[in-house]
């Protein structure tokens, strides 16, 4: 098994070595794939005039510091509980993170799936649970299911700070910015599952760019640089997909309809890129006893991120982690000065990782 | 104000980091590389301690007292050192059904007379209900050392081989199913006492030094060797022996299994001569069955350890820093 995925691998490294001889930039959404392509240890045996870029596809990361700080007012309330998902957890904030008021004796559980929010709220009865929900349009139809049910169940100690985002404005954003040289984008597998192939097709019909449906397995990632790199030599770019195995073209129906009902699309603020118009998603009128922006009266402050941490131009794909005079000086995983340095899926957080804790005496 | 946070308690660079701020306070003059599992103190005695909490204290494979146990004696074990006496303290929540912790006795006492290992003497501490989850274990093994020499980083050298006793990860894999709901049928944690496959192997020459991938796991363990020596490790991801059950408890978590908790599962460096007779000797014990080289110590990029991926790429192997957490999607 392990000798055959060896040769699969061998084979379309050198594919794509025959189908493109010339520089080319590709961008890797989605924070996972960025992950996924450190694990595999790609980069050292992908051609070196193929320069993969991360983009902003890491939840934590894309989190504006506003936000953050809003969710860190409200843990610091009487009475109340925050639920998130781990990788929240040590975000930094202007002040402090999630991790150090849970130190300090605020409640805060981290959850793997929205529904658990029903049964703290259950069990907590006389407190508030406050569910800080991030993520795209992955982890959105959970947050969506679960309003839908606090609606009907009548519950009424649990609200979400509901802050998730959408994948196809940002990329239109990235491919209309004059500054940056994308040849094609590796679209993210996850997200897909959920929106399918139409939400991408603008890429190549209006900004005639090549971009492919990928999914997280090595030979899924080459597979998508393969596909990538024959649209651009060939001058035909389109959206392809070589994740048929978990992509249906229409994507989940029934996800959709659940996002569908709960929210509705509104412009949000992301780390470092700005307001980007119909990129995010807020609870519908009819949830706004859930909204916990309404029912506490959260104000999101608006601040600037830490002097010197040059999160928005790694996530745009601007400049590659190493380049930010931050980065293994002032910002390492042990004491992040911004978010990428410190969620799982983080560009920065992984170019330290997987360079030797930024030494970078071992180029690989 | 700076708060002690719960990453400074994962094994990871931040718990290193805390274990430098204890020391510093008591002497200067320790170095990284005499942070092995144990410590000598004359003519050949070793010792160690260590305290177990864990949630939950019932798991598959085992619970916190055999835990509590099989831990302090195994970082013996993983010295040469056969474990002879223990020391146990135990502090128990005011309310703790009585023969839930009898059960927890009871297997610590199992593992013990199975060793061989004498309860010599102990404490116990009832607190009140909410100032402690349950119970906390803490136990200190003392032993014997029958190596001709001390096991240790120390003896690592160029052109030795790394092995791994058993598939890793299992230990903090069952814990996590559990934690985050996950059900299996099959996963179970690797907890076991080490030393009867280790006592076989105390006479070889060739065998330079063992750890045991408890929290942090085999990575952290790697790291530490390469740090501590000034060597370069590289290991091949294929050769890491790696349970299905564990895999896909880390595909939905979003774990890494090379970080991943064991607790009957250790790291050995050995010289090549030796490796036909570590490998043969060990595997006839249950618990090291699948006992594998999965690498070895190179001369180059010192201080770092490499990994040769499924796909034939190069990756790096970094401590981690602080606990592990579900990812998002």
């Amino acid at each position: 098994m392990e000798n055959f995925k060896k040769e699969k691998g061998v084979q379309l490294l050198r594919a794509i070595e025959q189908v493109c001889s010339k520089d080319i930039k590709l961008m890797e959404v989605c924070g996972t794939h960025t992950v996924s392509i450190f694990r595999h240890g790609l980069r050292s045996v992908i051609p070196e005039n193929i320069h993969m870029l991360s983009g902003p596809g890491c939840p934590v990361c894309v989190t504006d510091q506003g936000d953050i700080d809003a969710a860190l007012e409200v843990a610091s309330r009487e009475n109340t509980i925050i639920a998130t998902y781990g990788d929240m957890l040590r975000v930094p904030g202007s002040e402090t993170s999630l991790a150090t008021m849970k130190a300090r004796g605020s409640d805060i559980r981290i959850i793997t799936s929205a529904h658990q929010c029903i049964d703290i709220a259950g069990k907590n009865p006389d407190r508030e649970i406050v569910f800080f929900a991030v993520g795209f349009e992955t982890t959105a139809p959970a947050t969506a299911a679960l309003m839908i049910d606090a609606h009907e169940r009548k519950i009424s100690n649990l609200s979400a700070m509901a802050l998730h985002k959408r994948t196809p404005p940002v990329l239109e954003a990235l491919a209309t910015d004059p500054d940056l040289e994308i040849d094609g984008f590796i679209l993210p597998g996850h997200v897909s599952v959920i929106l399918g192939h139409e939400p991408y097709s603008f890429l190549a019909e209006r900004y005639k760019l090549p971009s492919c449906i990928t999914g997280f397995e090595a030979e899924d990632i080459l597979m998508g640089i393969y596909s990538l790199t024959r649209q651009i030599q060939r001058g035909k770019p389109k959206l392809s997909s070589v994740y048929p195995r978990a992509v249906r073209k229409e994507g989940n129906i029934k996800a959709k309809k659940l996002m569908e009902t709960a929210f509705e699309v509104c412009d949000a603020k992301w780390r470092g890129l700005g307001i980007i118009p119909n990129s995010g998603l807020k609870l519908k009128e009819l949830f706004s006893d859930l909204d916990s922006y309404r029912k506490f009266d959260i104000r999101t402050p608006d601040v600037k991120p830490p002097a010197g941490c040059r999160c928005g131009e790694v996530l745009s794909g601007k400049l590659i982690p190493p380049e930010c005079p931050l980065f293994a000086k002032k910002c390492t995983p042990a004491s992040p000065v911004g978010p990428c340095m410190v969620s799982s899926e983080g560009s920065c957080s992984a170019y330290f990782k997987y360079s030797g804790g930024g030494t970078g005496h071992w180029k690989i | 104000m700076e708060n002690i946070t719960l990453g400074q308690g994962s094994g990871g660079r931040l718990t290193e980091q805390l274990i430098h701020r204890i020391t510093s306070h008591f002497s200067k003059s320790r170095t990284p590389s005499e942070l092995e599992d144990c410590s000598f103190l004359k003519n050949g005695i070793a010792m160690t301690i260590d305290s177990f909490t864990v949630t939950p204290r019932e798991f598959p494979g085992g619970n916190i007292g055999k835990l509590a146990v099989c831990g302090s004696t195994n970082d013996l074990a993983v010295r040469g050192v056969k474990p002879e006496f223990l020391a146990m303290s135990v502090v128990i929540e005011e309310g703790m059904d009585i023969s839930e912790f009898d059960s927890y006795m009871e297997s610590a006492a199992a593992i013990c007379s199975k060793l061989d290992v004498k309860l010599s003497t102990g404490d116990t501490k009832v607190v009140p209900k909410g100032s402690l989850d349950g119970i906390f274990i803490t136990t200190c093994a003392v032993g014997t050392s029958l190596t001709p020499f001390p096991w240790g980083m120390a003896n690592i050298r160029t052109g030795d081989l790394v092995a791994v006793t058993t598939s890793i990860g299992q230990h903090g894999a069952t814990i996590g199913a559990s934690r985050f709901d996950l059900e299996s049928a099959t996963l179970q944690s690797d907890c076991a006492a080490l030393w009867p496959a280790i006592s076989e192997i105390t006479e070889m020459k060739g065998v330079r030094c063992m750890r045991d991938c408890t929290r942090g796991g085999l990575g952290t363990v790697l790291c530490e060797w390469a740090e501590g020596t000034a060597t370069g490790i590289e290991i091949d991801e294929t050769k890491i022996p790696l349970t299905p059950e564990v895999n896909s408890v880390c595909d939905i978590l979003g774990f890494d299994p090379l970080y991943l908790a064991c607790e009957g599962c250790a790291a050995i460096v050995f010289s090549p001569e030796e490796k036909d007779r570590v490998i043969a000797t060990m595997k006839k014990h249950d618990m090291c069955k699948d006992i594998a080289v999965i690498g070895e110590i190179v001369d180059s990029h010192e201080k770092l350890v490499g990994m040769r991926t499924d796909i034939g790429g190069m990756r790096i192997i970094d401590m981690p820093v602080s606990e592990m957490l579900p990812r998002i999607c």
